[in-house]
């Protein structure tokens, strides 16, 4: 009873209670901010990152609570609060990804120049990057025959592990009737997914310095080559195309290959003419982004290619450098010690730069072919 | 269904002009010369007629030097490419006796069982070793209005050990009578990863002031004896020219302008230079029961000849006697010659700050590295 009149008194109830304009959150973040900021510069005497983010992140949701409790309610206040934490969490899960790129663009950005892409370590020492230190010299040196052996070693691992990873899968998905054997090969695939990719580089060096020891057994190190590289790669590579494109076979409908059988058309044509092209801009983007994962490998490269300072346009022969080994070389071991390693670490960044965008060109074409080659729906 | 995997082909035919730029740019690309580090063709004057690849695998320490051998070497021999992994002195040990390596670069000399390896991959006279690599490790020190200091072996061991920790300490003025040291806390600073640097420091310790020194000598500092660890070479320099009052170790090429301390040899207080760090191992015996061609060296660190620097780094090259074929002998001798030759070692000084071999030991290795020969 007491509750009726009370209502009767107080203003009509409505379905749409009251609400904050929706720019509140924003507002209310930039003010913790800023708070965050004031605080930081009295207490720490001086603007410190971490501070600021953690008293803005505190202030933000204890604010956001307060405000929407006061004006909106309990059950409102609630909600905002946990969209104001889900939504701090995003924007820290996104701090290293961009601090990482902003640290790339800016010191890969300074040092990068066409000579850098265009020469190698041939001739290389440390009284060059003493000189370039001192400002006597331009920068010398380069990480060409290392974007070469990026490209060589990588397409060689795309050419071992495509086919063998797509016939895998189509065999998983249309021959195996989760049969033994197909179980046998998902376990396996499952543990190569696992593999540390220092270990693949380490089987395949001793899987060719064997056999090398076999055909030549006088020549010293004949077994570090790009190949070696490419197939320790291949070897992380393989799980993954199986993986990406099981699924996407499995996504294919089962009435295009019903309607396909129903005409007569042999199983090994479905496959062929129905079942792969309807997932092709999958499968492709699957297969790129294996790409983009091997590329950044640099413990197998270290092992089995060698560091090559000279460029090398044969992959059977030879050591071969690719660009994240040039990246931990230079920055590990300088040219030069002392004050000029700091030339070492500036071609370093922009090699990283290089390779940062190298993966991002990767991930963009995985797109557009998908987006070319995706068939066409509402038919 | 016949149509629609047709689609597919034409879709794949629109790709193709992108593709084609793509490859169009990527000859472009390699289609530019200069593919040397300074962009300019490499001189063929005076080009030698050798032909292949010399792989090495070794010691880190070395690489620097390294790079400024394979740079002038190739100048001279553009046939010949020379590889160097530096996996490290241990690492590379074990490639060349296990055959995967024509030569390698090592911190230390073969012990007995490695040299014993040494025949079965080399043949009867066994692997040769000779130094080609000396860098002096230099005690750095930060201390306002100090610029000059002289320590005796004791000293250094109780700075770092932690027994002493004023700059005004008894011992500490007993070596430097006329200097007039702070009341500042002495800050040691020491390296935090395992090193060859740190190894031959304690070494040396170990060898002058073993009272002082109990500690076992490997690539760890000890961990008890305390003061600041810093992150490689680089680290160790960096706080030391950061903080007053602070003391440290480092590779005599990375110090700058920091000031080094005279180290007490004999009677006398030396300071560090290249030539006082060949001296002590010309003032060193060769390891015994090795075959003529071992130029392996028991390093005197308690050495008491005069000007003769004995902290240091000596980094190995370890070769076979004998190859199997007359190339690689061919390749190999001029690859060695180069290394140690007066212009080789002069270069690796001007690069990587390494102490040049003495013209007495370089004539003993000449010797060396001439009797290599074919396996047979």
């Amino acid at each position: 009873m007491l509750t009726t009149t009370n209502n009767s008194t107080t203003a009509p109830r409505t379905l749409a209670s009251k609400q904050l304009p929706k720019a509140t959150p924003w507002v209310v973040a930039v003010a913790s901010v800023i708070i965050a900021t004031i605080i930081s510069f009295i207490a720490f005497s001086g603007f410190n990152i971490p501070v600021v983010a953690v008293l803005a992140g505190l202030i933000n949701v204890v604010a956001v609570f307060a405000l929407s409790g006061a004006y909106e309610g309990r059950r409102k206040a609630t909600d905002r609060v946990a969209t104001t934490v889900v939504t701090s969490s995003f924007i820290l899960a996104c701090v290293p990804l961009i601090s990482l790129l902003w640290m790339t663009v800016t010191k890969g950005g300074a040092a990068i120049s066409f000579d850098l892409l265009t020469r190698t370590m041939l001739g290389m020492k440390g009284v060059l990057d003493q000189q370039y230190v001192a400002g006597e010299t331009t920068m010398a040196g380069g990480f060409y025959h290392a974007i070469v052996g990026t490209v060589l070693i990588t397409v060689m691992a795309c050419i071992i592990s495509i086919p063998i990873g797509v016939l895998t899968a189509i065999y998983l998905v249309e021959y195996s009737e989760k049969n033994r054997l197909g179980k046998a090969i998902t376990f396996l695939v499952d543990v190569m997914t696992g593999i540390p990719s220092i270990v693949a580089g380490l089987f395949a060096f001793a899987l060719f310095s064997t056999i090398a020891n076999f055909i030549m057994p006088d020549a010293a190190g004949i077994a570090k080559t790009g190949f070696t590289a490419a197939v320790a790669l291949s070897v992380l590579m393989i799980p993954i195309v199986v993986r990406n494109t099981e699924e996407i076979l499995r996504l294919v409908p089962m009435d295009l290959r019903e309607a396909s059988y129903a005409l007569g058309v042999p199983k090994w044509k479905t496959i062929v003419k129905i079942v792969l092209p309807t997932s092709v801009s999958g499968i492709l983007s699957g297969i790129t982004i294996a790409i983009a994962r091997v590329i950044g490998e640099t413990a197998p490269i270290m092992v089995t290619a060698g560091f090559a300072k000279t460029l090398n346009w044969n992959l059977f022969s030879g050591w071969m450098s690719t660009l994240p080994t040039y990246i931990y070389d230079s920055q590990l071991r300088p040219v030069s010690p002392g004050d000029a390693a700091l030339a070492s670490s500036e071609r370093a960044w922009a090699a990283a730069l290089v390779l940062v965008t190298l993966v991002m060109v990767l991930n963009l074409l995985a797109r557009i072919i998908a987006r070319v080659l995706a068939p066409k729906t509402g038919r | 269904m016949f149509s629609y995997s047709k689609g597919i082909f034409v879709k794949l035919k629109h790709l193709a002009p992108s593709a084609a730029i793509l490859a169009a740019g990527a000859l472009t690309l390699s289609a530019c010369g200069g593919t040397s580090a300074t962009g300019e063709e490499a001189s063929s004057g005076g080009d030698s007629d050798l032909q292949g690849t010399l792989t090495g695998i070794g010691a880190s320490s070395q690489k620097a030097a390294m790079d400024a051998w394979t740079a002038d070497f190739a100048a001279e021999n553009s046939g010949v490419t020379v590889n160097y992994s530096p996996d490290g002195s241990g690492a590379g040990r074990e490639q060349f006796l296990a055959g995967n390596a024509q030569f390698a670069g090592s911190d230390a000399h073969l012990d007995d069982d490695e040299a014993k390896q040494g025949k079965e991959a080399c043949g009867a006279d066994g692997a040769y070793e000779f130094p080609v690599y000396i860098s002096p490790i230099a005690v750095t020190f930060n201390v306002k209005g100090v610029d000059e200091l002289n320590l005796a072996p004791s000293t250094i061991a109780k700075i770092f050990k932690g027994d002493i920790s004023k700059w005004n300490d008894k011992a500490i003025k007993a070596d430097n009578p006329d200097a007039k040291l702070p009341d500042t806390k002495i800050t040691a600073v020491h390296r935090a990863d395992d090193s060859g640097t740190t190894e031959n420091f304690a070494e040396y310790l170990k060898a002058t002031a073993e009272k002082d020194w109990d500690a076992e000598v490997s690539g760890d500092f000890p961990k008890d004896f305390g003061g600041e660890a810093a992150q490689g070479t680089d680290g160790v320099v960096q706080t030391v020219s950061d903080t007053d009052g602070a003391i440290g170790y480092a590779d005599a090429s990375a110090v700058g302008k920091l000031s080094t301390a005279k180290v007490k040899v004999g009677d006398e207080y030396v300071e560090l230079s290249a030539d006082a760090a060949s001296k002590v191992v010309d003032a060193s015996d060769k390891v015994k029961g090795r075959s003529e061609g071992d130029l392996a060296f028991d390093l005197a660190r308690d050495t008491t000849e005069s000007g003769a620097y004995p902290i240091v780094l000596v980094s190995y090259h370890v070769v076979c006697s004998s190859y199997k074929d007359q190339e690689t002998v061919d390749m190999v001798k001029a690859w060695e010659k180069f290394v140690v030759s007066e212009e080789g070692q002069k270069s690796a000084a001007d690069s990587a700050g390494s102490a040049p071999l003495s013209d007495d030991l370089r004539s003993q290795i000449e010797t060396v590295i001439d009797s290599i020969k074919v396996e047979g």
